[in-house]
């Protein structure tokens, strides 16, 4: 488990974290959520030694990460996959980090096989790598010691989708083992999916962690959106009892919750298709939390993350 | 802020007694390897290798016959490794910052002097095997000094071996180590170890001949200047001469290599 204590990285007057504590417990996957620059790159740097804290501190299992003895054995750390020699191919770059952990050379192809690199692919040099190919080198890094405990900063950054749902998969699998992981992203629908826990950060400081669940308790949503066989009966329906409703592509937007427009449609009988919250939940929440620190003006910020998740899957 | 109780929760502590540190030698053995897994590193190498092989056959074809002992034939290589070794070393450390891949040297190994150590021992094991490489190409060059005419001695000086190949040498790779944590970035380093090795020795010797008071101290406090009696005349530096190779390699390279050292301790590798 990862233990982070007030910890604070201060850069002349800038304040890149700013005393930020909290824990990863193992057995989950604790997913750390921010827009760019908000400080999840150097809490991350700090957890493993690149960069000092200006005060605080990170252990790892009871440890400061410097006081563990070959440490790739105990924590796989992913912090930037192109952080390479491009002119290594990406089997020798697996070799190098297996020989000083001191792991067996067979240690190298099976990591090879289990991210899909094949044989031509690890021959090649880094540089001719696409970024999903070197997320997946860097993820078989990570994961050469066998640690107990896995630290990556977006590593689902240029992965296809396939690739996502793939890493997706191997995450839960191995928190279910018992390993603690931790990975950051600045797109919520890649860490909603997948972490059990999530910590928002903004600006240098926590603005919210817990469960999905426990993010959401306190927010209600106001608004629906909804698409029924009869449209116009439903838009009746709820217009007589009060709820403000537009069309809204092929369907409805009513300015109530979900619930009271599938209770209007059970009471009149209407077969609805489709049927769902207006505005993201979470997402309404991450922004509505980071807006002081996003880049973006507020009125610009539903844009801006719906391109930014379209791009990347 | 969030939801941390730390100091209550279980710690689960990592079972350290199962993963020994990482011996010194497997470090020193992967930074080796490190140097020549490239293209950059290996073509580097086998440049200078040929380098010397045709500075060989050049020397056999030109020098007079009575100059082609064994002695002679070693010199070529003592002076084209002289300037091209401390490179190697310029790269061992600069790669790490300019290819990035520090990130992941200094995370597998945290203890960042330990890694320095690795590189001097690596780079140290470079430079002999490259020297090795350079005395069988010097037998050869001497053999084939045969065959253009010469009758050589096969006699060796202690001098040349230990002075004007092996010591300076060894100096050449540390300066190359000092620059390249100094200045962390590879063209750069390069570049400031030849204004070090040409222009500034230039410089210093227009100087001396400039003016006499100069050409006394210069010695003393200019490096390159004071290693000339390693490398030639007779290679036995009388006892003043070792003075000031103490004082100037004092200042050019004791104190940049402890500078060096302590920045590459404390840098940031982004």
């Amino acid at each position: 488990m990862i233990t982070v204590e007030s910890l604070t990285r201060r850069y002349g007057a800038f304040t890149a974290v700013d005393d930020v504590s909290f824990v990863c417990q193992p057995g989950r996957v604790t997913g750390f959520l921010g827009p760019n620059g908000a400080g999840k790159t150097t809490t991350m740097r700090v957890m493993v030694g690149l960069t000092q804290p200006t005060s605080g501190r990170v252990t790892i299992g009871g440890h400061r990460y410097a006081d563990i003895p070959n440490p790739g054995r105990h924590v796989g750390v992913l912090l930037d996959a192109s952080a390479q020699h491009a002119g290594r191919t990406g089997r020798e770059i697996l070799t190098i980090g297996a020989e000083t952990m001191g792991l067996p050379k067979s240690r190298v192809d099976e990591m090879l096989r289990m991210v899909s690199l094949d044989d031509r692919e690890a021959k090649r040099r880094l540089k001719n790598y696409s970024l999903g190919m070197k997320q997946r080198l860097g993820i078989a890094h990570a994961l050469l010691g066998d640690p107990s405990v896995l630290i990556l900063d977006e590593p689902a950054n240029g992965l296809d989708p396939a690739g996502i749902r793939w890493m997706r998969g191997l995450l839960k699998d191995y928190a279910d083992r018992g390993g603690t992981v931790l990975l950051s992203s600045h797109l919520l629908h890649e860490v909603e999916q997948i972490a059990d826990e999530m910590i928002l950060i903004g600006r240098g400081r926590i603005v919210a962690s817990g469960t999905k669940e426990q993010l959401l308790a306190g927010t209600e949503t106001k608004a629906a959106h909804v698409t029924a066989l009869d449209n116009d009966l439903l838009a009746k329906a709820l217009q007589a009892k009060g709820v403000t409703v537009a069309a809204a592509g092929t369907g409805l937007r009513a300015e109530c919750a979900p619930v009271e427009v599938g209770r209007v449609a059970a009471e009149q009988a209407i077969v609805l298709t489709d049927l769902r919250s207006a505005g993201g939940g979470l997402e309404d929440l991450f922004l509505s939390l980071t807006e002081d620190t996003q880049r973006e003006a507020p009125a610009q910020t539903p844009s801006a993350p719906a391109t930014a998740e379209g791009t990347a899957r | 802020m969030s939801a941390t109780s730390a100091s209550t929760a279980n710690p689960r502590p990592l079972d350290l007694a199962s993963t020994p540190q990482v011996p010194l030698t497997r470090l020193a053995k992967v930074e080796y390897r490190k140097a020549l897994d490239t293209r950059a590193g290996r073509w580097f190498i086998a440049a200078i290798l040929l380098l010397v092989v045709a500075v060989e056959v050049i020397y056999a074809f030109a020098a007079g016959d009575d100059q082609k002992n064994f002695q002679d034939f070693l010199q070529v290589p003592g002076a084209v490794l002289g300037y091209f070794l401390p490179i190697i070393a310029i790269m061992l450390v600069t790669s790490e910052a300019s290819q990035r891949n520090g990130l992941v040297t200094f995370t597998l190994e945290p203890r960042r002097s330990r890694v320095v150590l690795a590189k001097f021992l690596a780079g140290l094991g470079l430079a002999v095997s490259v020297m090795v490489l350079g005395l069988v190409l010097a037998v050869l060059g001497t053999l084939f000094g045969i065959v253009t005419g010469g009758s050589p001695s096969w006699s060796l000086d202690t001098g040349i071996v230990v002075n004007a190949i092996v010591l300076a040498n060894v100096i050449g790779v540390f300066v190359g180590f000092a620059l390249a944590m100094l200045i962390m970035n590879t063209p750069a380093a390069i570049v400031g170890y030849f204004v070090y090795s040409f222009i500034l020795p230039t410089a210093v010797g227009i100087l001396r001949a400039l003016s006499d008071g100069f050409d006394k101290i210069a010695p003393w406090i200019e490096f390159n200047t004071a290693q000339t009696p390693l490398i030639s005349g007779d290679f036995s530096p009388t006892g003043e001469q070792w003075a000031q190779i103490a004082t100037s390699g004092f200042i050019w390279l004791i104190v940049p290599l402890a500078i060096g050292i302590w920045r590459l301790l404390r840098i940031e590798f982004k």
